[in-house]
């Protein structure tokens, strides 16, 4: 009962947010949209009993990457973050047409019919596991497998972020004239 | 009602929003924000099969290992965007034609 209502409530979280990220002007706003967003699939992961995951995703996505995407907003400010001549739609410049919209909603049409069928086969050839209300931690199982199994992944990972400290300190450096 | 479909059905919408998103705006931000929709999606299928039709926790790590990509990959894009914002006064990415400056 209680898995149901956050079910569905972190559904609505989720969609509900990037459909505002989609269609608000203001780029400040979409940052504060894809943060209920992230946090209603934080609360689906935490629906599939993944507590490790959810907790991950609040912490790095929520705590880090959010609040890295309202710095560089307020960084990049400009000129034309208030107002430009405004096009056909009435939107602002940032927001794009009334082309790139048409556009992305075909896409986006195109790609919804071409999965649907497909995940209604997929869901048709995999049995319905029924659980129980109990979920066991996954934090001890997860520790296990990235020092033991994955531990070459966790290893390349750890040269990766390192590799993205220096090079984004780098490639933000301000300039020498 | 919470089956695999319902979960595969959500992270299918919110794909194709974060599809959406990188086509229709204009703002390299914007395009940065429909990048990590999609993102999400894809970790969010990998933990639903992970649940509904395996035994294992391999999916979580491979969802793991996402998160971590999306955060290295936030972090150099937004320098890159910080330094186009340094050198063209501007985040439209209309203005993005040329290599050098």
């Amino acid at each position: 009962m209680f898995a149901q209502f956050l079910f569905i409530s972190s559904a609505l979280l989720t969609l509900g947010g990037a459909v505002a990220v989609l269609v608000t002007k203001n780029i400040m706003h979409s940052c504060i949209y894809l943060l209920a967003s992230l946090i209603g699939i934080a609360g689906l992961y935490a629906t599939l009993g993944a507590d490790f995951v959810a907790v991950t995703q609040i912490m790095v996505y929520v705590g880090g990457v959010v609040i890295l995407m309202l710095f560089a907003v307020m960084l990049t400010g400009g000129k034309d973050f208030v107002s430009r001549a405004q096009n056909l739609l009435g939107l602002a410049p940032s927001m794009g047409n009334r082309w790139t919209f048409s556009v992305g909603i075909l896409v986006a049409l195109v790609f919804l019919a071409t999965n649907i069928k497909l995940i209604l086969n997929v869901s048709k050839s995999i049995p319905a596991k029924t659980f129980g209300n109990e979920f066991p931690s996954t934090v001890n199982q997860i520790g296990h497998l990235l020092v033991k199994e994955h531990v070459l992944a966790f290893e390349l990972s750890s040269v990766l972020l390192l590799g993205a400290l220096v090079g984004a300190a780098i490639i933000a450096r301000p300039r020498k004239q | 009602m919470m089956g695999l479909a319902s979960y595969l059905i959500i992270s299918l919408i919110l794909f194709v929003i974060g599809i959406t998103v990188m086509i229709a705006r204009k703002n390299i931000v914007a395009i940065l924000l429909g990048i990590e929709l999609v993102l999400n999606a894809a970790a969010l299928n990998f933990v639903a099969y992970s649940r509904f039709a395996t035994n294992n926790l391999d999916g979580h790590i491979f969802s793991l290992f996402i998160i971590v990509v999306a955060a290295a990959e936030a972090a150099v894009g937004l320098a890159i965007v910080i330094r186009f914002f340094q050198i063209k006064e501007t985040i439209h990415v209309d203005e993005a034609t040329t290599l050098r400056n």
